[in-house]
């Protein structure tokens, strides 16, 4: 008799968790049964920003199908749980017993009570951001609306808030806390991310929330602030953070906080054959609300109940922010500058005219953390050190600029003749350096065939034609060849002057 | 006297005329479509290795003192013959293990394949292709049904706007290769994958196309977020997807979770960087009206335990633009050795026969036995892969054969290789000149070489070319033909083996009639008429494969989803560095031939290890000091060569010394549980400075 597994909720989480499962259970321990609310096939809840920015496809947020041995089903919400039976009610009447319960029920998006909103009269075009309908909807008001007010300015209410301005829309962000992402980010360089924001047309406006919206006719026309302000507008997106999606477990009578209570085993206190995990969890480190927590506990579950392996116990990387937007890239992980230890060594670049601020926090040579913001090549670099612990550089200062060096053996090859040391290779295919040229000049070789047929310079790929040309050019002139006779001016003594004068050109390079 | 001839190292195969005169040899390029008249250092400096002062010109048979001691031939083969009998009287057929080359010419790959299969009876034969060709080929085989290298013409390349190279350095290993890239570089969409500032990833500065200086080991999430970029554009060639291939959806959803910014943060490639390579290709792509463009993949993508996997990425980028089978663009694999794709076509992979015929299937088997005058039943079935192979000498394996290979140098995990074949009871080694390997052996065949020989080469583009002779062999070096046939028959076997290359290739191609690479209307005779001949070749040849249909019985090709795992050997924090493996211009694979070359020894004297500036210091370590690699299976140590055009985390090693600079001692021997490739391209090191003060100019 197989044990049954059933997922409730086949986000990316509850998706990640089956193919997990699936691919480690190669003895077919389990029958595996996902339901899911939404019609849709799971997607990757991460890009809708990015369509709303129309910079993807719909498309490219569709996600693998599951294993053919999960059944499915979507469109089909779980009701309730009788945790002495072991089975979970489905809105389509049936139910569906289990050995093993996974809760993947995700989030919903958190809307703070407002004047104006939520009653009869409350107008059209405030909007949320969850799911794929959520984005067609604000998608298709952006058509016709002029001007969008975002409520919350986290990384979700950012993404949007650039994704409106691309598809023409003057956009106001409006955060309660007196900067942008207070809990990752030091007033400075969120004061450098409004300065950003702003160049690609969206306002900022801090220390204010909405305090009514004002409709017309059943249509939005105007926010109030807090601070009085009155902003006309015909779309809002309230981006206030997330709520868990508890109602399931508090029903059955688990043990719930601000998520599914679960232990470091990701299983309920009070019931160990529910599990819960991705955004209605709250596991001892609390609730993320972000899908790489959520993906790692996903494995840690298909691991513990396929009894595989653990992998070495490292401490978990702290998570942090990636800003996805055109025109802004923010990365922030770990330690911020205003965390920092009083032994720590923080390292910053300020360069709020360039939009620009790097920062990195060491303690004891290892990178704690860092913040890279309008540094696209520093931020991707500084990902990789952070999460693989490479060796860092013994000044701090070099992580705050890009690191690959420009090639050398381009430079050599641009330099004037003049400059070229005489050891530099001039044709990689063959070997050849700018002394071996030399020498062919001196045994009496005046132009790039005759350089070729005798150091087989030029004879490979052919991309320092341009080079040797230049070379010859250059020897013609500082040798004084007879352009009539094609034969170089030289004292009876030959290469003994010929040598002093080389002398002399590799005296050019010294530095003055 | 005069010969027209190709070169004895890389696939390029570049075309060159051998003048003879009172026995010294002169070599000059010739015009040909591959190198277009250019030739490398080691092309033009070819010729000195016929005349090694070490070369081996007579059988050596090791004696009671443990030494080396020339013998005649009679001598070297009887005893040969001996040990081979009592070792499969005493252990089976299987006791006895072959291990061949990718440079042996068509003619010797087949005899070798045919010497193992119905001589010997033994299943156990692969070569050293496998550290090669075979994640290509077995991605290849899966998407397209087929696998030649280039299924096109390497001057199709020059028609592109946009060429991805993944994990190949051209510039260093077929320089002459560089003048097609030309023209993807005017329209500034050369696009260079590799951790280091390559002698090719220099090509891509000055607006001539865009360097992707990714984490070792990451070519794989790279390419899939590159994909990713195309479907969120609507960059697909939808039509050519549906009439062509197979399995698009399931690729198409394989590639959600790869969106840019997490494929920047693990790859280190910035997502303004990702987001140029998808566009480039894309606008050079066909269905929207570009040039073309080409996916074309190195070892730097194959050698890794998820070769195949990475190729099949590679594929699917390549399908998902529509770009296969159609003119100037396409998917292809730049092939290593010399011969590197006719050696894994005529049988001395562990599952193949000739013509690609699979050992398991009873038609190809009825086929090749009814060519080899045996029953098909007598034929033994599929072998293990290279790796798998060397594992096994000492205990299953109890004497090898070893035929234009170094593996003590070659091989992953080198110096567990040098163990496994001390504990053989009998090691054979056909060579021209002294190697690592023939150290160990007991006994030395000495076998002739490139110019004086007959036979045939399959280039990278699947082109059959002539080598021929120019001058006789030295001392009693004769053909690894002859020695196949001589051995046969004091082996008692009545297994008639041809010993001229003509007659050779006309039963090769006999084998080959029907298989997947088809040789049945080429012979000597009619590749000396001069026409370009690629395979299938069944009369006509093949230039360009795929233009109506791919290999698969139903024309379509197959897309797979992959998934990104990382590397076998992960950085931790007592190998905090990663180590890739790599070739420089002036030497050749193990250098076996190149070392003996005092020009080529002048430009690359000796191994080194490149190291950032950064690393550098934090380590103490100061150009030309002594650097020791060590990885959890063995160390090596080179001086150190200093330059910002590597990433601060990773350092490199060229792989063509033994010694104490053997890099392949360090190296990872996991595999690819598709193709049997080992992971030469990335693995875990902690780096210090050696005691010891080498000195090397650096350069």
């Amino acid at each position: 008799m197989r044990e049954q597994v059933v997922v409730v909720g086949a986000g990316m989480v509850g998706h990640r968790f089956v193919e997990e499962l699936v691919s480690r259970d190669r003895e077919h321990r389990f029958d595996v049964h996902l339901v899911g609310a939404e019609e849709y096939e799971p997607y990757n809840r991460i890009l809708l920003t990015e369509v709303l920015a129309r910079r993807s496809d719909v498309a490219a947020l569709t996600l693998p199908r599951p294993p053919e041995r999960v059944s499915v089903q979507r469109g089909v919400s779980a009701t309730s749980v009788d945790r002495d039976q072991r089975l979970v009610e489905l809105d389509d009447g049936t139910a569906l017993q289990y050995d093993h319960l996974v809760l993947a029920t995700g989030a919903s998006a958190f809307v703070p009570p407002i004047e104006g909103l939520g009653g009869e009269e409350s107008p059209h075009h405030v909007h949320v951001l969850r799911t794929i309908d959520d984005c067609r909807d604000l998608v298709a008001r952006t058509v016709n609306a002029r001007h969008a007010v975002v409520l919350g300015g986290g990384v979700l209410g950012l993404e949007a808030a650039c994704g409106l301005a691309r598809r023409g829309l003057a956009v106001t962000v409006v955060h309660l806390d007196a900067h942008l992402m207070a809990d990752q980010l030091d007033p400075a360089v969120a004061g450098t991310l409004a300065r950003s924001l702003d160049d690609l047309g969206v306002r900022v406006h801090t220390s204010t929330s909405v305090a009514e919206v004002v409709g017309a006719y059943g249509e939005l026309v105007a926010v109030r602030l807090t601070d009085g302000t009155v902003i006309s507008t015909d779309l809002m997106l309230v981006s206030c953070g997330i709520r868990p999606e508890t109602g399931l477990a508090a029903a059955a009578g688990l043990p719930t906080g601000r998520g599914v209570t679960v232990g470091a085993d990701l299983a309920s206190p009070a019931d160990p054959a529910v599990r819960a995990i991705g955004d209605c969890a709250e596991t001892p480190e609390g609730c993320s609300g972000l899908v790489a927590p959520g993906w790692e506990q996903a494995a840690r579950l298909a691991r513990l109940m396929t009894a595989a392996p653990a992998p070495l116990l490292e401490e978990p990387l702290p998570e942090g922010i990636r800003l996805k937007a055109a025109g802004v890239d923010l990365v922030a992980r770990g330690v911020r500058g205003s965390g920092a230890g009083p032994d720590d060594r923080v390292v910053a670049l300020s360069d709020p005219q360039a939009r620009r601020h790097v920062e990195v926090v060491l303690r004891r040579g290892r990178l704690l953390g860092f913040t890279a913001l309008g540094a696209p090549e520093v931020s991707a670099s500084l990902s990789v050190a952070f999460e693989r612990r490479t060796p860092l550089p013994v000044d701090p200062a070099a992580l705050l600029v890009p690191q690959a060096g420009a090639p050398d053996a381009r430079s050599t090859m641009e330099a004037s003749p003049t400059l070229i040391p005489a050891d530099a290779t001039i044709c990689r295919c063959n070997g050849v350096t700018k002394s071996d040229l030399m020498g062919a000049w001196d045994d009496g070789c005046h132009s790039v065939e005759e350089m070729a047929s005798a150091t087989r310079a030029t004879t490979g790929c052919g991309g320092c034609t341009e080079s040797v040309c230049g070379l010859v050019d250059w020897l013609t002139s500082s040798d004084g060849v007879d352009e009539n006779s094609a034969q170089p001016v030289r004292n009876t003594t030959g290469h003994t002057v010929a040598g002093a004068k080389h002398q002399a050109r590799s005296d050019e390079m010294l530095p003055s | 006297m005069s010969v027209e001839t190709h070169c004895p190292y890389c696939a390029l195969q570049c075309a060159m005329r051998l003048e003879v005169e009172d026995g010294a040899v002169t070599v000059a390029p010739r015009d040909f479509p591959t190198n277009r008249g250019g030739l490398c250092q080691k092309g033009w400096t070819s010729a000195a290795v016929l005349t090694a002062p070490d070369r081996i010109t007579t059988p050596m048979v090791r004696g009671d003192d443990g030494e080396l001691t020339p013998a005649t031939w009679q001598d070297a083969l009887g005893l040969v013959a001996d040990r081979l009998t009592g070792i499969r009287d005493a252990h089976g057929a299987d006791a006895v293990g072959v291990f061949g080359g990718g440079g042996l010419t068509n003619e010797k790959a087949y005899q070798l394949g045919k010497f193992a299969r119905a001589v010997l009876g033994t299943r156990h034969i692969d070569y050293n292709g496998r550290f090669c060709m075979s994640s290509a080929a077995a991605a290849g085989n899966r998407a397209f049904g087929i696998d030649r290298g280039l299924p096109f013409p390497v001057e199709d390349i020059d028609r592109a706007g946009a060429v991805l190279l993944v994990g190949s350095n051209v510039a260093d290993t077929m320089p002459p290769f560089v003048q097609h890239l030309a023209g993807a570089r005017e329209h500034g969409g050369l696009i260079v994958v590799d951790p280091r500032v390559s002698a090719t990833a220099a090509l891509t500065t000055e607006g001539a196309g865009l360097h992707l200086q990714a984490l070792p080991g990451t070519d794989l999430p790279l390419l899939l977020g590159i994909l990713h970029l195309v479907v969120a554009e609507g960059w697909s060639d939808e039509r050519y997807l549906a009439r062509r291939t197979t399995g698009w959806e399931e690729v198409r959803r394989s590639v959600a979770a790869w969106w840019p910014a997490r494929v920047a943060a693990t790859t280190g490639v910035p997502e303004s960087r990702l987001r140029e390579a998808a566009r480039l290709l894309a606008d050079a792509a066909p269905h929207r009206g570009g040039a073309g463009a080409m996916v074309l993949t190195g070892r730097g993508a194959e050698q890794h335990a998820d070769g195949t996997d990475t190729v099949t990425a590679a594929i699917n980028l390549a399908l998902a633009l529509g770009l296969p089978g159609r003119p100037g663009s396409g998917y292809g694999c730049l092939t290593g050795q010399g011969n590197g794709q006719g050696g894994r076509e005529h049988g001395q992979k562990a599952d193949q026969l000739p013509g690609y015929r699979s050992i398991e299937d009873p038609a190809d088997r009825a086929h090749v036995a009814g060519v080899w005058g045996v029953e098909p039943d007598s034929l033994p079935g599929k072998g293990v892969p290279a790796v798998e192979l060397l594992g096994k000498l000492g205990t299953e394996v109890r004497a090898l054969l070893v035929h234009g290979s170094n593996p003590v140098v070659s091989a992953p995990d080198a110096t567990a290789v040098r163990r496994r074949l001390a504990a053989l009871d009998l090691l054979v080694v056909c060579d021209l000149v002294p190697s690592e390997t023939t150290e160990l052996a007991d006994v030395v065949l000495p076998v002739t070489q490139w110019a004086e020989e007959e036979g045939t080469m399959t280039s990278l583009e699947g082109r059959v070319l002539r080598r021929r002779t120019a001058l006789a062999p030295p001392g009693e070096v004769r053909s690894e033909l002859d020695v196949l046939a001589d051995l046969a028959a004091l082996l008692g076997s009545s297994v008639p083996m041809e010993r001229e290359p003509a007659a050779v290739f006309d039963e090769l191609a006999r084998a080959s009639a029907g298989g997947r690479a088809d040789y049945s209307g080429l012979s000597h005779a009619s590749l000396d008429e001069g026409t370009p001949m690629f395979w299938p070749a069944a009369p006509d040849s093949t230039p360009r494969l795929f233009a109506a249909a791919f290999a698969h019985p139903d024309g379509l090709a197959r897309m797979v989803p992959v998934a990104a795992g990382g590397p076998d050997d992960d950085l931790r924090a007592d190998a905090p560095v990663y180590l890739v493996t790599g070739r420089v211009l002036a030497q050749y694979q193990s250098g076996a031939q190149t070392r003996r070359v005092p020009a080529l020894n002048r430009t690359a004297p000796d191994s080194f290890v490149e190291l950032h500036p950064q690393l550098a210091l934090r380590l103490g370590i100061e150009p030309g000091d002594g650097v020791r690699v060590t990885s959890s299976r063995g160390a090596a140590s080179a001086p150190a060569r200093i330059t910002s055009t590597i990433r601060p985390d990773t350092v490199f090693m060229p792989f063509h010394w033994g010694g104490d600079a053997l890099a392949n001692a360090v190296t990872n021997d996991a595999t690819d549980p598709v193709s049997g490739m080992p992971e030469f391209k990335v693995c875990a090191v902690s780096v210090t400075r050696a005691e010891e003060k080498l000195m090397e100019a650096t350069g």
